[in-house]
Order: C-alpha cells, then structure tokens, then sequence
C-alpha cells in the first residue's frame, strides 16, 4: 500500500508561536496522481508543503514522501522531489542560466542541459537574461525550469502558474500532464478552480489547517451550490422548479428564472423537459464559493452539535 | 558540498577583491613609510610627546617600540585590523545564512539534495577561505617589497602575525554567524558582533591605561591577541584557545540551524511579546 503512495502525512501538527498553522492534515496522495491542493491564504497549504522537504519541522504527526521519512532522510526524499516555492526568489546577480547550473550543480551536475533548453524554449525564457532584469512571470519560469529539470519523481509546486499570462498557464498545463504521463506524481496548490479542473485528477481542501475535503474535482464542483438562469419561450409557471429538492428560487418573472442548485443538476434538467426552455444557462461556483460552501456546512454541523 | 563551496565563494569574490585592494594598498603605504618614519628628525621626542592614552589605543604601551618593527607593525596595521577587517566578516557571518533567509533564497537552495550541515560547513569555510584570501594578499604586501625598506623581516615573519590575526576574526565571524540565529535579524546579528568588537577594542585601550581591568578584559578575546608581537613566534596556547572559542561557537551556530524552521513571508518571526503587544494595542 505505502509503496503506491507517493505523500502521506498522518495527524500532521505545526504552529508558529500562538498561531497554529496546521491542526492534524491527513494527506494520502498515490503515485502518478495529479493532486491539487485548495485553501484560501493562510490555510496551512504552504506549510504543508514545506513540511514534506523537512524546510520547517512539525509538532507532531508523520510524514512520508515517497516511502521516505524527510526528517530522517531529507537529502535522500530532495534528491527525488522538484519543488516550486510559493514566494520564489532567486540570486539576482546571476543570469537564469546561471542561477540553473548552480541548482545544477547542487544535484550532482546529473541533468540534462538540452532538456533544459526545451523547457526553456516551451516557456519562452530567456535564459542569458539577468534575474534582477527578468518580470515576475519570468522568474515564475526560471522556478517552473528549475523544478522540472532534474525529471523528478515527485513535484511539489505551490501555485505553479502565478504571474504568468494564460498561454503560458496552458503550457504549464501541458508540461506537467506530459511529468505526469512519464510517471511523475504533481502535487500543486492553487487558487485557481478551472486550473484545478483542467489538470487535477484529485483535489484536497484546507481551511485552517485541516483538510475539510478530498475528491476528484468534479465531484467537489457537483457536490457545491450553483447558479442555474432559464429563458422560456412561453410566459410559464416556473414555481414547481423552485419545489425540487435542492433548488431555490432567486428571481423570476414571466420568461425567465434564476434558481440556485445544490448538488446535480440531473432532478432539474429533468423537470424543465415539460417546459418550452429556449436558453439554459449555468454559473459555475468559483473557488469562493466552494469555500463559503464548506464553511457554511461545517458551521451549520457545529452549531447542529452546540445544540446537541 | 563542493559545489556549494565554490558558489559561496563566488559570491564573496567582490568583497574579497575590494578588501583585498584596499586594505593592500594600506599595506603598501604603511611599509614603505617605515624607514620615512626612522628618518624623521626628532623621532624619539615627538613620540614622548604624544598623549600615552593615544598610544594605548592603537594597541602601543612601550612608546619606542614603535621604532621595531613588531611594534611598527603593532601601531601602524596588527593592532586595528582586527576591527577594520572585522567589519568584513561581521557583515559576510551574519548574513551567511540568515541573510540569504530572509532574501527567501534559502528555500529553494534547501529543497536540494544537500544537507543543512553540508551547507553550513560550505559556507563556513567560504567564509574563512575568503577572509584567508584578504590576509594572504596584504602578507604579500608586505612580504615581497618590504626587502626596499628597512623593515628587517622574514617573509615567514610577516605571516606570523596574520596568523592570531585570521584566529581572532574567525572568532567574530562565528559570533555573528551565531547571534544570527539567535536575533530577530542578520543586520542586528551583524550589528551587536560588531558593536562587541569594537568594544572589546576599546576595553583593552582602556587596560593598557589602567591594570585594575585585567580580571574583566581577560575574559575578551582581544586579549589573547599577540598582534605584531607574533613576528617573534606563536603563543600556541592562546592560538588554541581562541580556535576552541571559535569551534564553540560555530558548533552552537550548526546546532541552532539544525534546529530551525526555515523562514518565509515572516513565518516564525522572533519578537519581544510585551513591545509587540503594545503596538497591537
């Protein structure tokens, strides 16, 4: 079983001070998986992430990486992994050429240099460039090279595609469907939904240092209120829409409405057959409000046992 | 570990390179005013005219061993460049790590397949290479040209005093490197290292004016310094004894580091609780 996960952390706990940043994060990501991890700042995503390169040491809990203990054996579970911080800096009096070599050089000079020249084409990096001179989305791509070179086992990338324009978010896409098509698991945070819908395989959501939820994205997305707008041919009484089980009413008058749909959308589309529906229109939640979502329910389930 | 031996001394070479001339040059000038000063008229009077505080202070208690050349070398270089080239290593041990920390560059140097005591042990020792290097340059200086001057050493004379010199600031480097990790910050780190030094500098002016500091200033380093005097021969135990300071001290800096979170965006971040409540409140 261990020998298919590619991350698990058990009961991990981290606090800095009086601020507890993680609260027990149970993770189990299988090998080969595209996993992307949710939260809103804050929410511990970061930290996980440096806990599992033994960059900052937890309270408690246990973690593997690829099978490997990152306390024990840091050199050993780095030596696997490609990592892309999320606050990334570089040397600024270095070229990205340079900056690469040295990173390079601190893996045992064992990578393949046109490798890197392919990457580096793809992202439309200059690589002779100085970094003090390159934009943020150019040292976003110096990050993504240096991560990616080394054709590591595991990828540890913490908003991958921040700064940089959606082309080039689409050919990061790529590249680490292509990482994952070669056997690399990817384990990303994001905040991003529809980068998360597109590349993930599964998603986790942390909030407050406690994963409030783990699916595949599709499954996240159905299982969150959505915006369902309906145009009629026909003057109708759309009352008996707004009476199935998961939809309310937000507006209406006589050739349109607009419901909100929890979960499927199935009960709904079903119903409207005996209807002269001209146009349907969906609004998909954003990653806000697949938050707001979760933290009303928990809310609601506190409150639920408060009063129990 | 040698390769980040090499970068680290890579990113020390303009420091070295600027030291290395500009403290040469002092060299140079200093040697070659050697036999202006033998020949100034009077030499003997004017010297025993001058303020014995003022004396003590450049590390000179024996007015007319200014005239020999361990007590020129004592006066006139040996005996402030513990702090001149302090403030180099100072400033390079504090910010060894804690400065590429707080740049966020440690980070991601981290997530490589290196150990944070290979780290560690290879910018330690590009520290000590670099300021070894700024030593070698100015012994040259006055090594190869000092057979124009009246300045009667060996060239092996000439290294033995760099020799406590290199102990002494490594001592200091490894005080800051320490402080580094133990304050909120590398330029405070940097700055109470350096405030020390010149202190203790100051402290043993004070004692060559007054016996009574002894029991105090024997616990300083600068005390243990031999200065120019090394042209005669090592004091071995004091040599040894400042090395064993220094190994203290660069082995509860590794210790600390071993220990440490890394810091990001303020994470973890060293602060007094009763300042920092007063600005909350």
């Amino acid at each position: 079983m261990s020998e298919q996960m590619a991350i698990v952390t058990t009961g991990l706990t981290k606090a800095y001070g009086p601020v507890q940043a993680l609260r027990g994060v149970d993770l189990a990501v299988q090998k080969g998986t595209m996993f992307g991890f949710l939260g809103p700042n804050g929410a511990g995503k970061t930290t996980t992430i440096r806990c599992l390169l033994d960059l900052i040491r937890p309270q408690a809990g246990r973690i593997r990486v690829l099978g490997l203990d990152p306390q024990a054996d840091p050199v050993a579970v780095r030596s696997r992994v490609g990592y892309l911080p999320g606050e990334l800096n570089l040397e600024t009096n270095l070229t990205a050429a340079q900056a690469l070599h040295y990173f390079n050089d601190l893996r045992g000079n064992q990578i393949d240099w046109q490798f890197v020249r392919n990457l580096a084409q793809r992202l439309q990096l200059e690589l002779a460039t100085p970094i003090k001179n390159l934009s943020k989305g150019n040292k976003q791509k110096v990050g993504l090279v240096q991560a990616l070179m080394s054709r590591p086992e595991l990828l540890l990338l913490d908003e991958p595609t921040a700064g940089l324009d959606p082309l080039m978010q689409h050919e990061v896409y790529r590249l680490l469907q292509e990482a994952q098509a070669s056997g690399a698991t990817i384990f990303f945070s994001s905040h991003i939904i529809s980068e998360v819908e597109a590349i993930a395989d599964r998603i986790a959501i942390i909030r407050q240092g406690v994963i409030v939820e783990e699916a595949e994205p599709h499954q996240l997305i159905s299982m969150v209120l959505r915006r369902v707008r309906i145009r009629f041919r026909q003057p109708v009484n759309a009352r008996p829409l707004a009476e199935l089980p998961g939809v309310s009413l937000l507006a209406e008058n006589e050739l349109h409405i607009t419901v909100q749909v929890e979960g499927e959308l199935d009960g709904l589309i079903k119903a409207l057959a005996a209807y002269p529906v001209s146009d349907l229109e969906t609004e998909r939640p954003s990653l806000e409000e697949i938050f707001l979502a979760y933290y009303e329910g928990e809310k609601a389930t506190k409150e639920g046992q408060d009063v129990g | 570990m040698w390769a980040e031996f090499k970068h680290a001394l890579r990113r020390l070479r303009g420091r070295v390179i600027g030291w290395s001339i500009g403290v040469g040059l002092y060299s140079l000038m200093m040697l070659f005013m050697y036999d202006a000063v033998l020949e100034i008229m009077g030499i003997e009077e004017l010297l025993a005219a001058y303020p014995p505080e003022m004396m003590a202070f450049i590390g000179v208690t024996d007015i007319f061993a200014i005239m020999t050349p361990p007590g020129y070398l004592d006066a006139y270089f040996f005996g402030y460049m513990t702090v001149i080239i302090g403030i180099f290593i100072v400033g390079a041990g504090a910010s060894m790590l804690v400065g590429d920390e707080e740049r966020g560059i440690l980070d991601l140097v981290l997530a490589h397949p290196i150990s944070r005591t290979a780290l560690f042990a290879s910018r330690a020792l590009a520290l000590a290479t670099a300021t070894a290097i700024i030593l070698l340059v100015n012994w040259l200086c006055w090594a190869i040209p000092s057979g124009q001057t009246q300045l009667d050493l060996t060239w092996g004379q000439f290294l033995l005093p760099f020799i406590p010199l290199l102990a002494q600031l490594l001592l200091f480097g490894a005080l800051a490197l320490l402080l580094s990790f133990l304050l909120p910050s590398a330029r405070l780190a940097s700055m109470i290292s350096g405030a020390l030094l010149v202190g203790n500098y100051l402290l043993m002016g004070l004692y060559r004016l007054n016996d009574n500091l002894e029991p105090f200033v024997k616990l300083t380093p600068l005390y243990y310094y031999q200065g120019g005097q090394a042209t005669g021969g090592l004091n071995w135990s004091w040599l040894a004894g400042i090395m064993t300071v220094t190994l203290l001290l660069a082995a509860g800096a590794w210790f600390l580091f071993q220990q440490r979170d890394i810091r990001v965006g303020g994470e973890g971040g060293w602060h007094i609780p009763r300042l920092a409540r007063r600005q909350t409140g």
